[in-house]
């Protein structure tokens, strides 16, 4: 009985010191991890919408919940740059998401891919940046394309579809209709 | 509605994201025991056991004692302003948790069966390094599943490991008979078995599910 | 120099990976491209090292009965440590390697080093036999994800090395394609094994 209580002492002093170094740690690590995660959204916005870096970005919200990013050109709030939203659909193996930039007149400025677990080297080509280059090649083609009518060549539209990862592409046009659709129910619901 | 979720995680865990062949999980008990179909049978018992196990006192831990959510009970205990973020804990928590678990469960089954014990016990001690129990606990909190969820996730994925598990011995058994040349025998060809299976599990990922 | 010894022990004769086969979960995860492999392994040598000494200098005041929880907690520590500084600054290695980076707890190499080692001998012999068995670790998770990396992908760190013309071996980049060349990796360690053997009874 009384080993017992001492393994059970010694046990917890060990876990008392793991726990109490370890929150040392997390005290100093976490405002470093926010700020990282922070960045990475910020430059995903960059990517959405070039030029917002400079510009005044106001999230859009019902409750908690942001429903889009509406972004001037400079602090006067005149010149809107444009929108940003997010959006997702399913594709072969998992849900796409992104964040899509577009004008006021519904063109497609930029886009970012946020996350996605499609298969390697096929579905995954849809965020691929080539060797040299900054940009995936694959989302190089939305910009300029109007949000509301965008699809793949196959199906009409003028975006080529990455060989053998059809669906892959199609999650992507897909999810910028819906968002779009969305975004454009979000507007008229506050005018 | 709620039934077709959870249909979804259990079809999703067995064949998709199949612990073994997808995942990459529990590759050293998995390649280890598939040798003969009695221990593949006992080991995926023991292991669907305590994933199930292990997915519900996880889950129980992080949502009372870690989450920074309301249901916190250090916020109500001690009157906090706000529920604490105690997630980076999470791992050494679970570890904790799991092995005292493990060790717990086998002392019950040594007393109450000896049987079963006879059958299971041998494995149990083997598992709480198994990478698949913590992964269960880690991939639950990530996906953010509720009570029933992780449950369901949990059971489904142990059935996926002893799935695999039962597949690979029945050809390792078979491949005992054969003429395989000397260096490749034993865990050289079974993990190029595996990687076959792993092949043929690839076509299940264009299912349908949403 | 035995301490010379401890160290290369880990790299070629008891190399944890194909003369231990411990470590597979990992090694096999996160070996589809050699950025990601080597970001592992070195996260890997660090919880080792670290975890090695520790248990080296408690090796005295630690009751063997509880040992092995003892052992778990100084490594889950060490791991959730890796876990926030690799959050905070290398984020994007960190989202690769996902929850392959909290699951170095479970790797049986590092609990068996604390077990079959620095649970036995002085501070700087287990601190050399961690960075040791670590570097052969890092070794291995090259060599494999080395050759996944460029039959699988036609690159190299992400630098293409065939040109356009390359038709990518997809297999190699998912799981299946892990599964195969550690296969063959340690058939070919066998026949080196076995060919050493019969050249010294021939002699």
């Amino acid at each position: 009985m009384k080993e017992i209580i001492r393994y059970g002492f010694i046990l917890m002093m060990v876990a008392v010191v793991a726990a109490t170094g370890l929150s040392a740690v997390y005290n100093v690590a976490k405002p470093r991890i926010d700020e990282q995660k922070r960045l990475q959204f910020e430059a995903a916005l960059a990517t959405a919408l070039p030029g917002s870096e400079t510009g005044i970005m106001e999230p859009v919200q019902r409750g908690d919940t942001v429903l889009y990013y509406r972004c001037y050109v400079d602090s006067l709030k005149t010149e809107l740059l444009g929108y940003a939203f997010r959006t997702g659909y399913y594709g072969y193996s998992s849900e796409v998401e992104s964040i899509v930039g577009i004008d006021s007149s519904g063109t497609i400025l930029g886009l970012k891919i946020l996350s996605q677990a499609e298969t390697p080297g096929l579905g995954t080509k849809i965020q691929e940046i080539r060797y040299g280059e900054k940009d995936p090649y694959f989302l190089r083609q939305f910009i300029g394309q109007p949000a509301a009518t965008v699809s793949l060549d196959k199906d009409g539209g003028k975006i080529t579809a990455i060989t053998g990862a059809t669906i892959s592409s199609r999650a992507v046009t897909r999810s910028i209709l819906q968002g779009y659709e969305q975004m454009q129910e979000n507007l008229q619901a506050e005018r | 509605m709620e039934l077709r979720v959870l249909l979804i995680i259990a079809v999703s865990a067995i064949f998709l994201n199949n612990f073994v062949f997808s995942r990459v999980l529990g590759i050293c008990p998995y390649i280890g025991v598939s040798g003969q179909m009695d221990s593949a049978i006992g080991m995926g018992m023991a292991v669907t056991f305590v994933l199930t196990l292990a997915s519900i006192v996880a889950w129980l831990v992080y949502t009372f004692f870690l989450a920074p959510t309301t249901a916190n009970l250090f916020y109500h205990l001690f009157a906090l302003e706000k529920p604490p973020d105690l997630t980076f804990l999470n791992t050494i928590v679970f570890i904790l948790v799991i092995a005292t678990l493990v060790q717990f469960v086998e002392m019950v089954i040594q007393k109450t069966s000896p049987s079963l014990y006879k059958s299971l016990g041998i494995y149990l001690p083997l598992i709480t390094t198994n990478c698949a129990v913590l992964g269960v606990a880690l991939l639950n909190v990530a996906a953010g599943y509720r009570f029933i969820e992780s449950i369901v996730h949990g059971f489904t994925a142990g059935i996926g490991f002893t799935i695999a598990l039962v597949l690979m011995a029945g050809i390792r058994e078979k491949l005992e008979l054969k003429d395989i040349p000397q260096s490749m025998r034993g865990t050289p060809i079974a993990f190029i078995m595996a990687g076959l299976i792993a092949l043929a599990f690839l076509g299940f990922s264009g299912l349908k599910l949403m | 120099m035995s301490l010379l010894k401890e160290f290369s022990k880990g790299i070629y004769t008891q190399n944890p990976v194909f003369k231990q086969a411990l470590g597979l979960c990992p090694l096999l995860a996160v070996s589809s491209t050699v950025s990601n492999g080597i970001g592992m392994g070195i996260a890997a040598t660090f919880v080792l090292v670290c975890s090695n000494s520790i248990i080296s200098l408690l090796r005295k005041v630690v009751p063997k009965k509880i040992r092995i929880p003892v052992y778990i907690v100084i490594i889950a520590t060490f791991v959730t440590i890796t876990d926030l500084t690799m959050a905070g600054f290398a984020p994007d290695l960190y989202a690769r390697l996902g929850i392959f980076v909290p699951l170095i707890v479970v790797n049986c190499m590092i609990l068996g080093r604390a077990e079959a080692f620095s649970g036995k001998n002085k501070l700087l012999p287990s601190i050399v036999d961690g960075l040791g068995m670590g570097l052969g670790f890092t070794l291995a998770l090259f060599i494999i994800s080395a050759i996944r990396e460029i039959l699988g992908n036609g690159t190299f760190f992400g630098i293409p090395l065939f040109g356009a013309s390359y038709e990518p071996v997809l297999v190699m980049i998912l799981p299946a394609g892990a599964f195969m060349t550690i296969g063959f990796l340690l058939g070919l360690f066998n026949w080196l094994e076995n060919r050493k053997q019969n050249k010294k009874s021939a002699v």
